[in-house]
């Protein structure tokens, strides 16, 4: 197997973008053609969960490969809900890796602000098994707060703990140009103040508004190369070193411990097995925060911190810029917004930025190791990434 | 013979309670500042207002529209009984709400225009005139209609309104819908926040001067996207507007 | 008649599973269809649960409550509850119900209420 180096990355800034799909795509494609300094490519690959049914537009590939001009290359495109993104470039590594191609696009994009928001609500619930939990009319809030009823009874994590993380990520997106919220919030507002409960609304009880991702428009892409290629174009050497996908039970409630999120596990001991490194080793981590007690549940699921004591970590500062792992310090899908398939190429896109030394204001200090986990459906499908810098 | 026409012409206004300021805390720990505007500092929110009629998003540019003719004739004496309250975070405004007086029973519920997002202020400002006339001017009931799906949302999912679809609404004749005083009471425990008297500092501060809202919402790079985009889903007309904005043709 | 919902018991190992799936869980049988329908029983015990405010359009209520259910035979399903103040362990009553009403359509499900 060869090695596969991130050779470009581009994004756009994550909001409502009132441009067509393909064209939110192609800018973000055309900024990592650009970083990398190259104008073919041999295949693309794209990233995206809604466009048949949200923007009435299938096979998006052909579309976004000819925008560019990148034909007759290949391309396809990937949908695996909001692990699309990692899914992708799963694919564009399988692709360098294999000797397959040596110049591989992996562009993510979502267009979700074109339907209203209850519209999005239920598109992104049509990922919940169709029988046992759509009909119910559960969706992804529903399935995270029940999930977070457990947690707090079982480890003892409070809504103010929920509220730190939602603080720390919002906060955080001020240092991104890129992200969705620049708004900052405090714990007295959402939290402490008599008019909280008025300010932070229930959006799924015990979960609240500020607790969940925004529904944004976005894409991100990142230029995948060979080693030979990587040293020819002369960019950083950012180097993917493992990859990791599990997946869990369809309906969720299938699942022998419901608190565990045993694909996450899994992803991330892959990744790391794949790599010969440990959680240890991760000085910069992207968790799919789409809500906060996912941050909370990840962090200690792909190694971070032992089982029930994410929050406890949290509370130390151990995952805020500064601590001993960063989590999300460009704001995560919080405050960096979470265009679904867009989200784990955004990921990659972050830390890869980190690794470069680009972080500006959020740059963690000498970032050399960093580790993505793209959290698919209500964690049965999970990518996890494993990203170096080499000198 | 002289026939005074502006005395025929100017409602004589009925006698309505003085809005009692308040100030709330927000989600970014900022205080905010709910007062009603004298009918001299209307010039102050019509220059605020009306950038806001070129944002053709979430019916901004119609919202905006009504709400200048609505504040405009209330300066110049052609509106019944109409109030207005600002909401103003350091002196910075950030929402305007406006009703009035049907009968005095009656409400009307006229506008709520956020123009600082992400905060629930519109919320707040909403929930601070139904305050009003419930608390205040007495009124049993206040009728509402919305324009945007925002608007709705708010208080269908939130107040569970009553239709009154008998009832035009005075904002384009659309069935009322109306939020009773038993209904108010019901959401007024989640909803309606606010602690008075307002600091004399605040107060004053907000009074000093309307400053304009730092993040109003701005129209799309292209004005005309949202509405092209339902005829072009090519998106050919976007781009070559959008060239053509940033002056890279001509006659486009 | 009265309306079920189904568990799906494998005719070669008797694991039951819940929803359908076409191979089992347990012993992988590859035979098509090799399941006998059990109905799910009706009493057991709230595991988790929420009440959700931002509704898919189709709901014209204002609010929703789910939860995950324990049934008496140890297996678990997710339905709807009709419990003002639920508490985590309390002992639920299922029945099947008009859970989801599309245009055409209207599919049934369980709503839980305190037994």
């Amino acid at each position: 197997m060869r090695d596969v180096y991130v050779a470009g990355i581009g994004i756009t800034t994550f909001t409502r973008l009132e441009f067509a799909l393909s064209e939110i795509a192609s800018y973000a494609s055309m900024m990592a053609l650009k970083d990398a300094g190259i104008t073919e490519v041999d295949q693309v690959y794209v990233a995206n969960m809604g466009a048949p049914r949200v923007n009435h537009q299938t096979a998006l590939a052909s579309a976004v490969v000819d925008s560019l001009s990148l034909t007759p290359a290949g391309a396809a495109a990937i949908e695996n809900g909001p692990a699309s993104g990692g899914s992708a470039i799963k694919a564009g590594f399988q692709a360098v890796a294999s000797g397959m191609d040596d110049v591989v696009l992996v562009v993510g994009v979502e267009r979700m602000r074109e339907v209203n928001g209850l519209e999005a609500t239920d598109f992104i619930a049509t990922l919940t098994h169709p029988i046992a939990e759509y009909i119910y009319g559960v969706t992804l809030p529903a399935h995270a707060a029940m999930f977070t009823r457990l947690y707090m009874d079982k480890y003892g994590v409070t809504e103010r703990h929920l509220a730190m993380v939602g603080v720390k990520n919002q906060n955080a997106a001020l240092n991104n140009e890129w992200a969705h919220l620049q708004q900052e919030i405090s714990l007295e507002g959402i939290l402490d103040s008599p008019e909280a409960m008025t300010n932070n609304p229930y959006v799924a009880e015990p979960l609240r508004f500020f607790d969940a991702c925004p529904v944004s428009d976005g894409g991100a892409a990142i230029i995948l190369v060979s080693e030979e290629k990587a040293k020819e174009l002369g960019r950083p050497m950012i180097k993917i070193s493992g990859v990791g996908q599990a997946t869990d039970t369809h309906a969720v409630h299938e699942r022998e411990e419901p608190t565990d999120l045993l694909a996450v596990r899994k992803a991330a001991a892959d990744a790391f097995e794949m790599a010969g490194l440990t959680p240890d080793d991760v000085d910069v981590a992207e968790l799919h925060d789409a809500f906060t007690i996912l941050e909370i549940a990840e962090s200690e699921e792909v190694g971070f911190f032992p089982k029930g004591e994410g929050h406890l970590a949290l509370e130390r500062g151990d995952t805020a810029l500064g601590g001993k792992i960063p989590i999300n310090v460009g704001g995560g899908l919080k405050g960096r917004g979470h265009p679904v398939g867009a989200t784990g190429v955004a990921q990659a896109w972050e830390i890869v930025t980190q690794l470069r030394g680009d972080g500006g204001d959020r740059q963690v200090e000498d970032a050399s190791v960093g580790f993505t986990c793209n959290f698919g459906g209500f964690g049965n499908n999970v990518v996890c990434l494993t990203f170096e810098k080499e000198a | 013979m002289s026939v005074d026409l502006e005395k025929i012409l100017r409602p004589i206004p009925a006698e309505m309670a003085p809005y009692e300021p308040k100030y709330m805390l927000l989600a970014s720990g900022e205080a905010a500042v709910v007062r009603a505007v004298d009918r001299d500092e209307i010039p102050d929110l019509l220059k605020h207002v009306e950038p806001l009629l070129h944002v053709e998003r979430d019916y901004y540019d119609v919202v905006a529209a009504r709400v200048y003719a609505e504040l405009l004739s209330h300066y110049q004496y052609r509106f019944q009984d109409q109030y207005v309250l600002a909401v103003q975070v350091d002196g910075e405004l950030a929402a305007i709400v406006n009703g009035r007086q049907v009968t005095p029973n009656l409400g009307l519920s006229l506008h709520t225009l956020a123009l600082r997002r992400g905060l629930r202020i519109g919320a707040h400002a909403f929930a601070a005139k139904m305050e009003y006339h419930f608390d205040q001017l007495g009124h049993d009931e206040v009728l509402i209609v919305a324009e945007s799906p925002i608007g709705f949302r708010r208080w269908m999912i939130e107040y569970k309104l009553e239709k009154r679809f008998e009832t035009p609404h005075e904002l384009g004749g659309v069935p009322s819908w109306a939020l009773t005083r038993e209904l108010f009471d019901a959401a007024r425990s989640s909803l309606v926040v606010g602690r008075r008297p307002v600091p004399p500092e605040i107060l004053e501060k907000a009074k000093e001067a309307i400053l304009p809202p730092s993040d109003p919402p701005t129209p799309a790079l292209d004005p005309l996207s949202a509405t092209r985009s339902k005829y072009d889903p090519t998106a050919t007309a976007l781009m070559v507007e959008r060239w053509a904005m940033e002056g890279g043709m001509q006659d486009a | 008649m009265a309306r079920e919902i189904y568990a799906y018991k494998c005719r070669l190992c008797d694991t039951m599973h819940y929803p359908f799936r076409m191979v089992c869980k347990n012993c992988k049988q590859n035979d098509f269809f090799e399941f006998d329908t059990v109905p799910l029983p009706r009493d057991g015990k709230l595991l988790t649960f929420t009440r959700v405010y931002n509704l898919p359009p189709q709901y014209e209520v204002p609010t929703l409550g789910l939860g995950i259910v324990e049934l008496e035979n140890g297996m678990r399903m997710l339905g709807q509850l009709d419990i003002d103040e639920p508490k985590a362990g309390m002992a639920v009553k299922g029945s099947v119900e008009v859970v989801r009403e599309e245009t055409y359509d209207d599919f049934y499900g369980m709503v839980f209420r305190s037994a």
